[in-house]
């Protein structure tokens, strides 16, 4: 029984772990960046939504709507001002600026909202119910639904929408897209943005069940890639499950070895992976 | 005035090359080439390898610049459009190499050309693939619709390319070697194709090395060398000029 506990808070976790993924792989299939700014964005898109929640009482989920909104702004601008400088150019300089943008992010973020603990605390936040004789905590299972639902949105718009696609066919040949009619400069920020809105509801999310400090976003970029690269960076469902094997393997670790090695174990899944089926996992990257 | 009522009116000029240049570093790979095109026409381009014909038909694409010269398109100077905008003026190839988008289906490759062709593409998904499936249906791929396009044979990939860049809705289809690896029967479908798409409106500059199929195709033709223009005109009288068999076939020894 504790054992499907377990499971089941690993499963729950997971989906929002590979929500967290989801913007991350997309940016690196379609831009071939490596965000190491993503987990920055995932903190930023956590303080956006607690301030719309502190300041209009907005429901948390409500206000990840909304910052969605405005982080897919902040993800446009990113990309057609900056990012594009560099798109498509060698990996070590999207990894360098993408650094510093995580650098710079984090310590704005302490400038602006100061090193405390935040957490989005809406009244229902300890709601439990149960089901099968476990207990699920309300707050995750919602988070799980809309990790989910945000998965299949993207899905939906990258094979059912002319938008999707352009993306989709700017990621596989950019030269032949050109040719066919696609702008890539706003393609790529549009991309890019989509990414960050993506980023930003991981972040509402993550802030009602964990703590928000301006020093999370690097241990999120390090887990959101093994996530990445474990999905595969082409289909938002498989990321979506890369997010939900990890959840599962920390919860399990947790229970076995304590908390502290649960990033050991992330890592470590990694390292499997790419022994085991190098080949398959990388294939898109 | 009535004997102006009784001359065939001048053809509308599409396309239009001023003395382009071309160098790459030291070498000059089109040379201060000259050219128009007239709407509705089908204008042959050979010569051996090297000559500069990909090189002319990416300048024209857009994704070469060129160093000298003006490129012309409905009267306007087109020099510094990118290529995006020029698939949305109406400017459309084939790739010598072909390029599908290798995780999509046939369908899915073809409604991008429609969804982004001229003059920015159809808007709605439904609309863009009925036009998709028109196109594919007339380049006779219309039992792979849902083949994925790396599954897909030379031939059957040639249709595709031809089916995107059909489905941009092009005033200006340039088809590079489109032939190249086909053998005879597959070459006379592929005459057949290009005159049904001439037929619908569409002028094309067409690169080929095999010359039957420029014969019977081209309204003219012309003949790069070490990319100069060296020969221009009817197509019975330029493959029988002795410049251009020289240029292919080396001097004849006397």
């Amino acid at each position: 029984m504790v054992l499907a506990q377990i499971l089941l808070n690993g499963i729950l976790l997971g989906g929002l772990y590979g929500l967290m993924a989801l913007g991350m792989a997309l940016v690196w299939g379609v831009l071939n960046i490596v965000n190491l700014a993503h987990g920055a964005l995932i903190m930023l898109g956590g303080y956006v939504v607690y301030y719309i929640f502190v300041f209009t009482g907005l429901d948390p989920f409500a206000a990840i709507a909304v910052a969605m909104v405005i982080m897919f702004g902040v993800g446009f601008l990113l990309q057609y001002g900056l990012l594009n400088l560099i798109v498509r150019s060698a990996l070590l300089n999207t990894l360098l600026i993408t650094f510093g943008l995580d650098v710079v992010i984090t310590y704005l973020a302490q400038f602006l909202f100061t090193a405390d603990f935040r957490t989005i605390n809406p009244s229902y936040a300890g709601a439990n119910f149960s089901a099968f004789g476990l207990t699920v905590p309300g707050i995750r299972f919602a988070a799980f639904v809309v990790a989910i639902a945000l998965a299949a949105a993207l899905w939906w718009l990258l094979n059912r929408r002319p938008l999707g696609l352009a993306i989709r066919a700017t990621s596989q040949n950019l030269v032949a897209a050109r040719l066919y009619g696609v702008d890539p400069r706003i393609l790529y920020a549009v991309t890019f943005g989509i990414g960050t809105a993506l980023a930003g509801a991981a972040g509402g999310l993550y802030g009602m069940i964990a703590n928000l400090t301006p020093y999370i976003g690097a241990s999120l970029t390090a887990k959101s890639f093994v996530i990445a690269i474990i999905g595969g960076l082409t289909n938002p469902f498989n990321v979506i499950l890369g997010g939900i094997v990890v959840g599962i393997a920390e919860s399990l670790a947790t229970l076995y070895f304590g908390a502290t090695y649960s990033d050991v174990v992330s890592f470590g899944l990694l390292v499997l992976v790419l022994v085991v089926r190098p080949t398959r996992t990388l294939r898109a990257a | 005035m009535n004997e102006v009522a009784n001359v065939a009116p001048q053809a509308k000029t599409i396309m239009e090359a001023r003395g382009i240049t071309k160098r790459f570093q030291g070498l000059v790979s089109v040379d201060k080439v000259s050219f128009s095109l007239a709407e509705n026409e089908i204008l042959g381009l050979i010569g051996p390898n090297g000559a500069g014909k990909t090189t002319l038909v990416n300048m024209i694409g857009g994704t070469l610049k060129p160093n000298e010269g003006d490129l012309l398109f409905e009267g306007e100077r087109i020099n510094d459009v990118s290529p995006y905008r020029r698939a949305h003026l109406g400017i459309a190839r084939t790739f010598q190499i072909m390029k599908p988008f290798p995780g999509m289906s046939v369908l899915e490759n073809v409604a991008v050309g429609a969804l982004f062709g001229r003059d920015g593409g159809e808007k709605s998904m439904a609309k863009a693939r009925e036009i998709a499936r028109e196109w594919i249906t007339f380049t006779g791929l219309g039992q792979r619709m849902d083949a994925h396009a790396d599954a897909l044979g030379g031939p059957d990939r040639k249709r595709l390319e031809f089916a995107k860049a059909l489905a941009m809705g092009p005033k200006l289809l340039l088809l590079d070697e489109v032939m190249a690896g086909l053998n005879h029967v597959e070459v006379d479908e592929m005459v057949e194709l290009i005159k049904k798409i001439r037929a619908r409106g569409v002028t094309l500059l067409v690169i080929e090395h095999v010359i039957k199929a420029i014969r019977s195709l081209s309204d003219r033709v012309m003949v790069l060398h070490h990319g100069e223009r060296i020969a221009e005109g009817d197509p019975a009288l330029v493959l029988a000029d002795p410049r251009v068999v020289e240029a292919y076939l080396g001097k004849r020894r006397t």
